[in-house]
This record gives structure tokens, C-alpha cells and sequence, in this order.
């Protein structure tokens, strides 16, 4: 079992013949994960790694039944593509797109909502269903099947744990790059309700960094809803106020004081969840649950 | 990119919110001028993207040209937390009968725009908001239908406006709420709004901030990056396309993504001093590890370089190129650690081994800043 995605799901690559788009969906397919098509407007009619290219994405979910979409588009085509997803009819969009307006983030949020599309990122590294599926850039070798769902706001730092963990025999459902920007599409709640229902999944890691309130909402959830161990890392303990740290979303905003990892792992903490103070603690604690039940 | 007081008064202005006039000056003599066509008395106010200016004497009113000139003077002397102020803006001094706050901004536990106002003005929102709640009032925007008149009248009616004042004030924040949305803004404040003695409602104070990822659809603003970043080398990482933020110890970093970065700072702090923060984003080449390098390096008193990349969507054997050929090129005594995992993994530490930058032999940054440290010592 896993949350979001998995190796029968029906998946579309918009930007297919791009630089990056192409080496993707190579080492998507390499890696299991079931593409049926790839939309690049103007490129109708070429294959890329054998997988047909549409014009649109009407055309591609009427011709090959696409059910979920990656995108690897300019942040420029990001609003117009979203539309045409979403019309389309697709439940499920992964965007890896970094540096995407934060207006029309939450245009299409609000789009979204509407129409009850499951949106993740931006600038995420996308979701992996290890040993099943993937949409997104993870490389493929930090990632062992397992029971553990984990929840990063950083592309690096989720490959960083998740190798550590398989290191010690600690295996993954899903890995759900949430996205690193002010505003994303999925909240971390949202997140651990999915894990909290899924049989495959026994404890949740949430790898969190500085900035915004993610984790503020996070811990209010786990008091209310999780029976599941969450075990988490804030990422950024010595960060200059007022210094935005390469994600959008990571700056501690100067006169509030809000977004200090301090008070994400107080919150965190508060409501019984393990806080590790280094990424490599993450194992310790994590272990430290699994003996335990 | 947070913009200057005058700039965001232009972007009020194009909105139809209405601010006084107002003269640049960089020196005392040209302080001197704008103060004799927009008439005395004047406020001269140094124009810094921080706040604090008044406590830190960057805001003065004048009545004799005497005093603009010296006033100038001085002001053109500071430094506001870090900031060199480099130009004064001069305005004539305005009498009010009211204040009001006024914002449009992104909220951040649900990530919507988010509207507030306040019948007290001029001081901080968040002291009011702490002290006399009812004071203020905020209000969720759907992006899609926008602020609507009623909604704004609404607004000045809860902070307990009445009269010809309701629409006054509301048609001002309808246009913040047009500053916000047209052009990209994360922030657009007035603090304050005043009604002068005339009559007239003015902006006296204007923060807007503008999305960074927004501005190649804002060329109309012109803005130029230069005295925006005051620390050199923070700017000279924006221009070649990464973040870099200076900080105050000897141990460089360069990492692939900012969690990853801020991890490493956060290990390396622990027994070490990081010199500085640097995350490449996805956009790794041969090139730009060779100016990364580079970047890095020409802080004082490095005394090791600490590399942590992945190959996810980054070609890191390539990267792995870059650095190597700088360090071919320049002289680098200093001790040099990569760690390095993911695609094209094998070959990235092929290509560092050969070339005497030291691979981290695991798969944990820790383990990486136990080896730089016993390099360190051993060195000694």
C-alpha cells in the first residue's frame, strides 16, 4: 500500500521533450512507473523513450487515459498548463517547477479547490511509492521499500534521510516532497491524514525547515488525528533573521519572529513528537519506536 | 525584492492612492533644492529597504533651509541596521486629523491574501493588534473574485469609521489590494493613511515587496538589484544564480539544495564555525561549480570546503568537473570534502578522488563533517 501513487497509476510528463524532461522520464520508466503519455505544446506526434507526445492534455487523457501529471515547464507556462490539467480532468499533479510566481500559486489553488485536484509542490522533487512508482527527479538508488511515510519541504534533505534510513535496514512506503515555496498546493496535514489511513505506512517522518508555519499546523493536526509515531528534523537552527535561504518559503520574518525552528520544534515537541536535532538522530528515533511496538 | 519608500509611493500613485510630493536628494545641495520648490517645512527621510529609520535619526522635519542641508548631511552619514543610506527622500510636512494602517499581504497559515486595517495608524500593527484588538480588522481574499467594494466598506465600518470616511478609506484599500495583485506583491502596507487637515486622504508610508519570481513580468518597475544587496558577495551569488548568505565563521559551504544547506550548517556549527550558506538549486553545470567555487573562496580566512550534493535532477559528474578544474587552476591549499550520492554517483567520486578532493565514504553529512574535522586537526 502507499499514499497518492503506485505502479498501475497512469501517468502523464508534461515538458516531456525537454532537457530535463526527457533524462526524467527515462529514469521514471527505469524505475517502474507506468507513463502514458508525455504533452509538449507543438510537439504532438514524437515519442520520447517510446512514450507518444501530445499537443494537449485533453488529447492525452482521451487517447491514453492519463490519471496523474508531473510537470517539467517553465515556471512562464505554469498557470496555462495547470488550467488545461485541471479541465482535463486529471486528479493528481506533481509540480517540480521551481521559482512559480506566488500569485498564480494561489490562483490555481483556488482553481483547484474547486474541482478537487490533488496538487503537490511547487518546487518539489515529487512523490515516490519506492519500489512502485515515481513523478518527480528522486534518484531512485536513496530509496528502499519499507513502512516508513516521510514528509519533506526539502528535495535534498528527504534523499538524505531516506538513504540514512535504508542504511539501517529502515525501509519506505511513500516519500512526499511537499514543496519548499510560501505557499504550496498540499499541507503537511493534508499529508499525514493520507499516511495516517494507509495500512502500508507505520510511522510518519516529517523533515521540516525554517520559515513560515508549516509545522505550526502540522502539530495541531497530530494532537487532534494521529495514532501513528511522527518523528521529525527542522532543518536551519542558526539562520540569520530576515535572510531568505534559497526556498522562498525558508526566511524568518524579522519584527513576528515567526518561523524560527525553535518555535517549530516546541510546537512539535508539545504534542509528543521525537525532535532530532541532526538528520542522522532521525534513525535513532525512528528505531527507537519500532522496538518499542 | 523589497522596494524604497519613493518606489512603492510611485506604485501607490499609478493605483490612484494619492502622496505627496517628493524630491531625491544624495547630496545636501540637491536636499536643498527639492525643499525649495515643494516648500518649507519639509520631512527628510532616508531611504533604506529596513525599518527603524526613526529611532535610528533617519527621519527629521525641517523649517529652515539651514536645517534641510544639515539635516541632509547627517542623514547621508548613517547607517540603518547595515544599511548605507544613500539617498534622502525630501516631502513637504503634512497635518493630519487621523491615522490608519492599512495592508494587503500573503497570509501565512492559510496562504491567502489577506487584508487589514486599522483606525490606528503610524505605530506597529502588531502592538495594536496585541494591545486593542478590536482595532483591527483582517479579512480573507479569494484571488479569483478579488477585494469587493462592499467587502472593503464592511472593513471600515468594523474598526468603527463612519460617514463619507467608510468610502474614503475603502476605495484607498481597494487600490492597495489593486498594488497587491497587479504587480506581484507580497507585501503592500501604508503606514499611515492620514486625513489631512484639508480634508485629503493621503499615504505617508509605503512597503511593498515584490516577488522575486514575478519580476520578468515587471519590466515597467526597472529595478536594478545593485543596492539592494549591500554584502558583496551575496550579490555576486545572485548574479551567477545561486543563494549564497556570508556568515561569520571559516568553513565554506556548497550544497545542492537550501535543506540540505541549512543541515549542513546546522551539523557543521557543532563542533565548527560555517563561513557561509550556499545552495546551487537545479541548475548544476561544469561552469557553474567552477564559479561556485570561485564565490566561495574569496570570503577571508576559508579554511576547508565542505561539498554535499545529490544527483536528482543535477548532473553532479558534471558538477564535479567544475571544481575540479578550479582547483586545478588556482592554488587551493585548504582541505576539500565532498559528499556526493545519487545518480551518477560512481563516477562523481571517480572524479574527485583522482583530483585530491577527499570523498565522504557514507552516506550520512555527519559522518562528512567527522572527516573534515580530523583533516582540520591533522593539518594543524
Amino acid at each position: 500500500m502507499s499514499i497518492l501513487l503506485n505502479r498501475e497509476t497512469k501517468v502523464l510528463v508534461q515538458g516531456i521533450t525537454g532537457r530535463i524532461g526527457r533524462v526524467q522520464t527515462k529514469w521514471m520508466l527505469d524505475y517502474g512507473t507506468n507513463i502514458v503519455a508525455g504533452v509538449t505544446p507543438g510537439k504532438g506526434g514524437e515519442e520520447v523513450e517510446g512514450v507518444p507526445v501530445y499537443d494537449t492534455v485533453a488529447e492525452a487523457v482521451a487517447k491514453q487515459g492519463a490519471e496523474a501529471s508531473v510537470f517539467f515547464i517553465p515556471p512562464k507556462a505554469f498557470k496555462e498548463a495547470a488550467r488545461q490539467t485541471i479541465d482535463a480532468g486529471v486528479g493528481l499533479i506533481v509540480v517540480v517547477t521551481e521559482h512559480i510566481p506566488v500569485h498564480d500559486v494561489m490562483e490555481i489553488r483556488d482553481y483547484a479547490s474547486e474541482r478537487q485536484v490533488q496538487i503537490i509542490g511547487p518546487t518539489t522533487p515529487g512523490v515516490i511509492t519506492v519500489g512502485e512508482a515515481k513523478m518527480g527527479i528522486m534518484p531512485a538508488n536513496m530509496f528502499t521499500p519499507g513502512r516508513i511515510g516521510l514528509i519533506s519541504r526539502s528535495g535534498t534533505l528527504s534523499y538524505e534521510i531516506s538513504i540514512n534510513l535504508a542504511t539501517a535496514g529502515l525501509g519506505q512506503s511513500t516519500v512526499v516532497g511537499m514543496g519548499a515555496d510560501s505557499v504550496v498546493f498540499t499541507s503537511v496535514p493534508e499529508l499525514l491524514r493520507l499516511f495516517e489511513k494507509d495500512p502500508g505506512t507505520d510511522l510518519v517522518v516529517i523533515v521540516g525547515e525554517v520559515g513560515g508555519v508549516q509545522e505550526e499546523n502540522a502539530a495541531q493536526f497530530i494532537e487532534r488525528w494521529m495514532t501513528k509515531p511522527v518523528v521529525t528534523y527542522i532543518a536551519g537552527h542558526n539562520v540569520p533573521e530576515g535572510k531568505r535561504m534559497g526556498h522562498a518559503g525558508a526566511i524568518i520574518q524579522g519584527e513576528h519572529g515567526t518561523g524560527t525552528p525553535q518555535s517549530k520544534m516546541a510546537a512539535l515537541r508539545e504534542v509528543g513528537v521525537d525532535v532530532a536535532m541532526y538528520p542522522a538522530e532521525v534513525v535513532e528515533l525512528v528505531k527507537g519506536h519500532l522496538n518499542h511496538s | 525584492m523589497k522596494l524604497y519608500e519613493f518606489e512603492g509611493n510611485d506604485l501607490l500613485r499609478r493605483e490612484g492612492i494619492p502622496v505627496p510630493d517628493y524630491a531625491l536628494a544624495a547630496t545636501p545641495g540637491e536636499a536643498r533644492e527639492g525643499a525649495e520648490k515643494l516648500g518649507l517645512p519639509v520631512v527628510l527621510k532616508a531611504q533604506v529597504l529596513t525599518g527603524g529609520r526613526w529611532l535610528a535619526g533617519g527621519v527629521h522635519t525641517a523649517r529652515s533651509m539651514e536645517e534641510v542641508e544639515e539635516a541632509a548631511r547627517r542623514i547621508l552619514g548613517l547607517s540603518i541596521r547595515g544599511w548605507p543610506v544613500h539617498k534622502v527622500m525630501v516631502t513637504p510636512k503634512v497635518d493630519s486629523v487621523r491615522e490608519f494602517y492599512m495592508a494587503v499581504t500573503i497570509d501565512e497559515y492559510s496562504g491567502t491574501p489577506v487584508a487589514i486595517l486599522s483606525a490606528a495608524g503610524g505605530v506597529s500593527v502588531n502592538q495594536i493588534a496585541r494591545e486593542r484588538p478590536e482595532e483591527v480588522v483582517s479579512r480573507y481574499i479569494s484571488v479569483i473574485k478579488g477585494l469587493l467594494p462592499s467587502e472593503a466598506r464592511r472593513m471600515c465600518r468594523g474598526v468603527g469609521l463612519e460617514g463619507a470616511e467608510v468610502s474614503r478609506v475603502a476605495n484607498r484599500l481597494s487600490a492597495l489590494y489593486r498594488v497587491f495583485r497587479n504587480y506581484d506583491a507580497l507585501i503592500a502596507e501604508i503606514n499611515p493613511l492620514v486625513r489631512t487637515t484639508k480634508g485629503d486622504y493621503l499615504a505617508l508610508d509605503a512597503k511593498v515587496e515584490i516577488d522575486d519570481d514575478s519580476l520578468y513580468r515587471h519590466p515597467e518597475l526597472n529595478l536594478s538589484l545593485d543596492s539592494r544587496i549591500p554584502n558583496t558577495l551575496e550579490r555576486k551569488g545572485r548574479e551567477i544564480g545561486v543563494t549564497y548568505v556570508e556568515l561569520d565563521g571559516d568553513i565554506a559551504i556548497i550544497a545542492s539544495g537550501a535543506g540540505l544547506g541549512m543541515a549542513s550548517m546546522d551539523i557543521i556549527s557543532r563542533r565548527m564555525r560555517p563561513a557561509n550558506f550556499l545552495e546551487t538549486g537545479g541548475a548544476i553545470t561544469a561552469e557553474l561549480m567552477y564559479k561556485v567555487m570561485d564565490l566561495v573562496l574569496q570570503k577571508e580566512g576559508i579554511r576547508a570546503v565542505f561539498i554535499n550534493v545529490y544527483g536528482g535532477i543535477n548532473p553532479i559528474h558534471e558538477g564535479a568537473k567544475g571544481v575540479v578544474k578550479y582547483m586545478k587552476e588556482h592554488q587551493v591549499t585548504v582541505p576539500v570534502v565532498a559528499k556526493a550520492l545519487g545518480n551518477h554517483q560512481e563516477e562523481t567520486w571517480e572524479i574527485f578522488r583522482n583530483n585530491g578532493i577527499h570523498v565522504v565514504d557514507d552516506v550520512s553529512t555527519e559522518k562528512g563533517v567527522e572527516l573534515l574535522a580530523r583533516l582540520l586537526e591533522s593539518n594543524k
